[in-house]
């Protein structure tokens, strides 16, 4: 990185030094110091990118900064997912889930049900239990309520213990802001005793963390 | 539940491990029966017959048959049936090492007592011989990392194994170091030993901190939380070493409640 983009502030600088980073540390640094800039929404590209380079450290500053943006992150992010390298669509994945944007439902339905990664699937689940609904109308709300429970639901079903342990969390995330009786909050709890029962699921930390789930939703 | 390869049943697993003429059938076969845990009263014959498949070692002929035998004996472990210990036991002998490593490692899963002496014996000539290099292949004279793993895993705490294990702590390879000091630590809980994997933690070598992540994962060491939160690796690897620490928990902190674990859990879904 050269002095002068050092000092700067400005995205077009620190594009530039982003450009220029020639080792996985330095692309570490210089990602941290795009979402630190003057006009973020000019990086968006630029975070997109990283989530495919094979370098935890940069995708997690990327997703975060692709999270603070928001929902003007969205579209560039569903125009470049990735179909062939699954850690870039695990990160894709991850912001959209940490957005929380309706408009990536079907990616997280997609992903769930049919992803070859289980690190994109346990994302999705995690993504399902986080959108947000309140500006949404009444009808708009409960219908996608209901293909986000769905999707939870097919998930329980998972091969991996992370992605069940995932949708454990994502049950919670969906069934916490409904009132009692709400027929989708009954359905949550149903799934999450079936995750907290040794005779249904074998892996204790998945039984734990759903067992802690209807705890919360126990003493609300 | 599914598995990740091409679906086929229970019967068809067992099936196309009794046959012989197609041994990359059988070596898929082994495997699924080992993923699935099969509880099937023929399982365990099959995969013992599978495992005494196996060739002396002989470059060019019975690779085959020993990749066969080695799925076999992880499926064996896998497994965790009792059977099998004494066929194992005679593997850990075998002169082809990825065998005895597979071997080392269902032994440990199977918590087989009866393994420690042969264990204790193959690396007693230590990290300069045992530990040494091949010089025909980047691997050790012995499997070094199974075998520590093993007694570890074991938990025979006797002073003399623990005095076998201890030279490995200072072995040139940190993968090596990291299963010494894993073993260790299981079986002392002295805080010292644990240092020494958060040291690992810190290495510029991503597979270093890898091993090292696993390793405090099996141990359950619940102090190494957040070193483990801050480590930078993947978030897959971070989530099986915090299992770990909540299914085992050992150290300071270990009876406390698993909420704050499982809450770090989630922060990388």
């Amino acid at each position: 990185m050269t002095a002068a983009s050092g000092d700067s502030r400005l995205a077009a600088d620190r594009i530039r030094a982003f450009e220029q980073a020639g080792s996985a540390e330095e692309l570490v640094v210089a990602t941290r110091r795009l979402i630190a800039c003057d006009d973020r929404l000019a990086t968006v590209p630029q975070l997109v990118q990283v989530l495919g380079f094979n370098n935890p450290g940069a995708a997690v500053a990327a997703v975060d900064g692709l999270i603070a943006l928001g929902p003007a992150a969205v579209g560039p992010l569903l125009a470049n997912l990735d179909a062939h390298n699954y850690g870039a669509r695990a990160w894709a994945v991850r912001a959209l889930a940490g957005i929380g944007d309706t408009r990536g439902l079907d990616v997280l339905e997609d992903a769930l049900a049919t992803d070859v990664g289980p690190s994109v699937r346990r994302a999705a689940a995690r993504g399902l239990g986080t959108l947000r609904l309140e500006t949404l109308a009444e009808a708009e709300r409960q219908q996608v309520r209901e293909r986000c429970l769905g999707a939870l639901e097919g998930g329980r079903g998972d091969g991996e213990w992370v992605v069940r342990y995932a949708v454990a969390v994502g049950l919670e995330g969906l069934a916490l802001p409904l009132p009692r009786a709400h027929p989708h909050r009954d359905r949550a709890e149903a799934s999450l005793e079936q995750l907290q029962d040794p005779e249904r699921e074998d892996t204790l930390v998945v039984q734990l963390r759903a067992g802690v789930a209807l705890k919360r939703l126990n003493n609300q | 539940m599914a598995g990740d390869g091409e679906p086929i049943s229970e019967a068809e697993a067992l099936e196309q491990l009794r046959q012989t003429d197609d041994q990359s059938r059988q070596y898929y076969a082994a495997w699924w029966l080992g993923r699935m845990r099969s509880r099937h009263p023929e399982a365990v014959p099959l995969l013992l017959a599978a495992l005494r498949q196996r060739q002396p070692r002989d470059v060019g002929a019975g690779v085959e048959h020993n990749a066969v035998a080695r799925n076999a004996a992880r499926a064996l472990g896998k497994i965790a049936d009792g059977r099998a210990v004494s066929e194992l036991l005679v593997v850990l002998d075998d002169d082809d090492d990825g065998l005895r490593e597979a071997a080392a490692r269902s032994l440990g899963e199977l918590r087989a007592t009866a393994a420690v002496p042969l264990l204790t014996r193959r690396l007693a000539s230590g990290p300069d011989v045992a530990g040494a290099h091949r010089s025909d292949s980047p691997r050790l004279q012995e499997p070094c990392e199974a075998m520590l793993e093993a007694l570890g895993t074991i938990g025979v705490a006797e002073p003399e194994i623990l005095a076998v294990i201890k030279p490995f702590t200072g072995h040139g390879r940190p993968l090596v170091r990291s299963a010494a000091c894993r073993a260790l630590l299981q079986l002392t809980g002295e805080t010292a030993w644990a240092d020494e994997l958060l040291q690992l933690l810190q290495h510029p070598q991503l597979q270093v901190r890898r091993a090292a992540l696993m390793d405090l994962g099996a141990v359950g060491w619940r102090p190494a939380l957040v070193p483990i939160q801050r480590t930078l690796a993947e978030n897959s690897l971070k989530l099986i070493a915090l299992r770990g620490l909540v299914e085992h928990g050992n150290g300071r902190g270990a009876d406390s409640d698993d909420e704050a674990v499982l809450m770090a859990m989630d922060a990388l879904l």
